[in-house]
């Protein structure tokens, strides 16, 4: 398990601990942990079903955990009921309370406190103008847009001044250029109010661009836990490194020495990877835009020549099908920018030759 | 994960603590099932155990049943009311189909009037139609030619009554049915060149398949057992739901009543179950991304469509104002003079005028406390945390009332709360227990009714709302209630209209302090007067329907203010 405790300066937020949640026969969480900072943005990221929502329902007092502990702010909080926790929590449908209006779904917490009228609308007003929607207060949810909705619930969310803002997949129903938007200024909020707070989302853009650390999780367990450039660049198992962002597997053999070799051709790894070794059939595998093409002879290290069988062009660049038949298993993929396209004249029926890259390249066990 | 370590994990499970929002939920849920019990399921029982006694209280096993069906004279109301029902259901659906199907699909004029005039029978009491047709067809009746040598009274009345009254209740199913069709499958049919009798057999009638099934089982159960109908024109001839009636009312026979009851009981829960498993099948018909189908006009067909809906409706209209003519006439058929001798409802038998406004006071109070109880167990039934297994009981006992028969429901009614031994029994012979089995009586399609308008409900506002240390009542009042207001509204005019109409459950409860308009008019008729009888049909049918703009109206009224967020 991955745990990050020693994070010095850092002060934990929330401990979880062995948490197992079972549905009939079905266990949706198997003996999590976890530790949260104080102030950190964490994404719960997986495919549907992996646990995420479960979790996050757990730490919300929502559905409560079959097995394990919860603690928040130093105070055990595994038995108690939702109302008896601290959180804000913004949901995918919004939530909001049609037949009240903008300002009343934000003030409906307060209201409840019994505080003065007075107090109530400028905190109301606060938290609009925090979200983007002063002059919005009057209007009912059904007048307003899916992102401007969504703010409310967020603005909602955060009247209580919680310690801990809970966000389920709070940004799925919205429109792709929406959703871009509203993420950055979720992410700015967040970083300016210094909430602790946890999302959950199976867009792995979302939770690259957004979090602080990226919980990556499936049927279950947590596969691995680190900041969205860890996670993308040294994916800790096979799993992370196909869900997150685009990568190439390449069945690799062994030499006599115990060396990876793809036919003849014997690859160089780093350090790291190397360290990973031990016996048996492995997987490689290098994202599309690492396979380098620029400066590459027949002398530099972990190349070989491809065909380009096709070409795709996406916009701000080209996705090539490379074909090898002697040292690849299946046709694998790069990422050329248009100028090096142009450059080195790259077409349907060239042959060139490319590198992988000695601190690009992973290796993880076969059939695991 | 092997199921040893599962199941030894859940029995290691730990224990959440409850809020205070679960406890409060807890206690609602505990009382709504409380009332169930006491309001339906222990009756029953003790209708059950009554058909397995003696006159004198002892065990007498099956003796009664052995009687029973060693009484030619009784076991024949089987096949009577079998024949009844199955004669009824024929006519009553292919009459709805035709006419649903034009409302729903065609492009002929008035269709709001064509439908508003085909739900009137709704509003009135099961005997209006019965009373209407012995003015029609009866020994002295403007139309008694039509029928020939053949009685009104019998099997002919009984079957026509029953047409009438069913056809609102078979209509509305259909209409919703036909309603769901999806464009696109016609759109497909005809670029695929497929002729017009192949669609409607290979896509319009497989559309309507489950709501044309359900439509037949709710025909059928409710002329199995109807009373007012068969006890107004039945003349001799016996049906089950009238069995019970003579055997409890005539002979003082409760033990033969109690087995009549079980008897009837039987097909109306075969008939129940069969429409849920079907209702459940209809459900996973829909999808969200149907285009709604378009009718385009056809001149022939439109003009046939057209008249045909305008005689079914002259039909209906006829039957009513024959009913309603008939209460203004003086001295049918010898003085045909306009008065309103009949409405001097306290020169007769049958309570007077304060049976009606008994009536209307049941009525009033059945919808508010109806309302309040049906509402609020549904919303603890569909919102609650935990506590499965005793709000899937709840859900069970919700569902009951929909298959006993309003007979079966009173009769019970007598045995449970009539017994010296229930400390329940000081409610006997008053208001409350006409109000109490009226709700029981109508619990079902209400309680739908409400899980409805609450499953259209973000499930999450109790979540926020408890995040924000609300506590559930306060949102159960701020914005549950206000958003399903128009669901509210239907299950209150709901109860109210059918408080008014209804006979057949509370004939066995009243007394001489709480008579009822609908009874009044049974016994008026009972004891001849039958023109009374019709003008106190005449008045529950005016009450009902005022009742029923007033709601129009108001429904209007409040939706501009609670429901203003609809707009965009």
């Amino acid at each position: 398990m991955n745990l990050v405790s020693s994070e010095s300066l850092e002060k934990q937020y929330l401990q979880i601990r062995n948490l197992t949640k079972i549905f009939g026969d079905f266990a949706a969480l198997k003996d999590v942990s976890l530790d949260v900072f104080e102030g950190e943005f964490v994404c719960f990221l997986g495919p549907s079903g992996c646990g995420k929502t479960t979790l996050l329902r757990a730490i919300a007092g929502l559905d409560i955990q079959t097995q394990g502990t919860v603690e928040q702010e130093g105070r055990d909080v595994s038995t108690l009921p939702a109302a008896e926790r601290d959180f804000g929590i913004v949901f995918q449908s919004y939530a909001l309370f049609p037949n009240l209006t903008v300002a009343d779904n934000v003030g409906y917490g307060l209201v409840n406190m019994k505080a003065d009228k007075a107090k109530v609308s400028a905190r109301v007003e606060e938290l609009l103008s925090l979200v983007g929607l002063s002059d919005q207060g009057d209007k009912h949810p059904a007048q307003l847009s899916g992102g401007q909705q969504q703010r409310v619930a967020l603005a909602r969310a955060l009247a209580m001044s919680p310690g801990l803002l809970l966000l389920d997949e709070p940004l799925s129903a919205l429109d792709a250029k929406v959703r871009v938007h509203l993420r950055h200024e979720m992410k700015e909020l967040q970083r300016r109010l210094g909430v602790t707070t946890i999302m959950v989302t199976h867009d792995q853009e979302e939770a690259l661009t957004m979090a602080d650390r990226i919980v990556v999780m499936n049927k279950g367990v947590i596969e691995q836990v680190g900041t969205p450039e860890e996670i993308y660049r040294h994916p800790a198992s096979l799993f992370v490194a196909e869900f997150v962002g685009t990568m190439n597997f390449i069945d690799a053999g062994r030499g006599p020495k115990g060396e990876v070799v793809l036919g003849d051709l014997t690859l160089e790894l780093s350090p790291r990877e190397e360290a990973k070794l031990n016996g048996g059939d492995v997987i490689t595998c290098v994202r599309p835009e690492d396979i380098k093409v620029r400066n590459v002879d027949e002398n530099t290290v972990n190349s070989f020549p491809v065909t380009v069988t096709d070409l795709e062009f996406l916009g701000s660049f080209y996705r090539a099908t490379l074909n090898n038949d002697t040292l690849l298993n299946h046709e694998i993929f790069g990422d050329f920018s248009i100028n090096l396209v142009r450059d080195r004249d790259i077409q349907i029926g060239n042959t060139i030759r490319v590198a992988l890259p000695v601190n690009r390249l992973h290796i993880f066990r076969k059939g695991k | 994960m092997t199921d040893q370590a599962v199941s030894e994990l859940k029995s290691r499970a730990i224990r959440p603590k409850l809020s205070r929002d679960d406890w409060v939920m807890r206690g609602f849920i505990l009382a709504i099932g409380a009332w169930l019990v006491v309001t339906l399921l222990l009756p029953l029982y003790s209708m059950l155990s009554k058909s397995l006694e003696s006159k004198d209280g002892a065990f007498v096993g099956l003796g009664n049943y052995i009687e029973y069906f060693s009484t030619p004279a009784l076991f024949y109301s089987i096949n009577n009311s079998f024949f009844i029902a199955i004669v009824s259901t024929l006519i009553t659906i292919s009459l709805a189909t035709v006419f649903a199907f034009i409302l729903a699909r065609s492009c002929i004029p008035g269709k709001a009037v064509f439908k508003g005039i085909a739900l009137l029978p709704l509003l009135a009491p099961s005997l209006l139609p019965g009373i209407s047709f012995v003015y029609l067809f009866g020994r002295q009746g403007v139309l008694k030619g039509l029928l020939g040598d053949y009685s009104i009274y019998g099997p002919i009345g009984i079957v026509m009554g029953e047409v009438f009254y069913t056809f609102p209740h078979a209509l509305m199913i259909l209409i919703a049915a036909f309603s769901i069709a999806d464009a696109r499958m016609y759109e497909a049919a005809v670029a695929l060149r497929t002729s017009r009798i192949r669609t409607f057999f290979t896509v319009t009638l497989p559309g309507i398949k489950y709501g044309l099934i359900s439509a037949i089982f709710v025909v059928f159960t409710l002329v199995i057992t109807d009373f007012g109908i068969p006890k107004v024109i039945g003349g001799q001839y016996n049906v089950l739901a009238t069995d019970i009636y003579k055997q409890v009312i005539g002979q003082q026979n409760f033990e033969m009543g109690a087995v009549v009851s079980v008897v009837l009981l039987i097909p109306a829960i075969l008939a129940f179950a069969v429409d849920r498993f079907v209702q459940r099948k209809q459900v996973a018909m829909l999808t969200a991304r149907a285009v709604p189908y378009e009718p385009k006009p056809h001149a022939l067909l439109d003009k046939i469509f057209f008249v045909y809906c305008l005689i079914i409706s002259l039909m209906i209209v006829g039957i009513i104002g024959m009913a309603g003519f008939a209460s203004f006439v003086s001295f049918w058929p010898y003085n045909l003079e306009l008065s309103l001798k009949n409405y001097n409802f306290d020169l007769m038998d049958g309570g007077g005028w304060s049976s009606f406004y008994n009536s209307l006071k049941m009525a009033a109070y059945t919808a508010v406390f109806g309302t309040i109880v049906i509402f609020t167990g549904a919303y603890m039934v569909e919102k609650a945390n935990g506590f499965k297994i005793v709000r899937g009981i709840i859900q069970f006992l919700c569902m009951i009332p929909m298959a006993v028969p309003g007979m079966v429901l009173g009769l019970a009614y007598i045995f449970f709360f009539n017994s010296p031994s229930n400390p329940l029994g000081f409610i006997y012979g008053t208001m409350p227990i006409l109000v109490i089995v009226t709700i029981a009586h109508f619990y079902t399609v209400s309680h739908l009714t409400a899980m409805t308008a609450l499953k259209q409900i973000d499930p999450e506002f109790e979540t926020v709302s408890a995040s924000l240390k609300v506590p559930f009542f306060r949102t159960f009042l701020r914005v549950t209630v206000p958003v399903c207001m128009p669901a509210i509204l239907d299950i209150s005019i709901y109860l109210f209209v059918n408080a008014m109409t209804t006979v057949s459950a509370v004939i066995f409860l009243y007394s001489s302090d709480t008579t009822l308009a609908s009874v009044a008019a049974l016994n008026m008729d009972d004891a001849g007067d039958v023109a009374p009888a019709a003008a106190m049909c005449m008045v529950i049918v005016a009450t009902s329907a005022t009742v029923r703009v007033l709601h129009a109206l108001l429904t209007r009224g409040l939706s501009r203010r609670t429901q203003a967020w609809r707009q965009r």
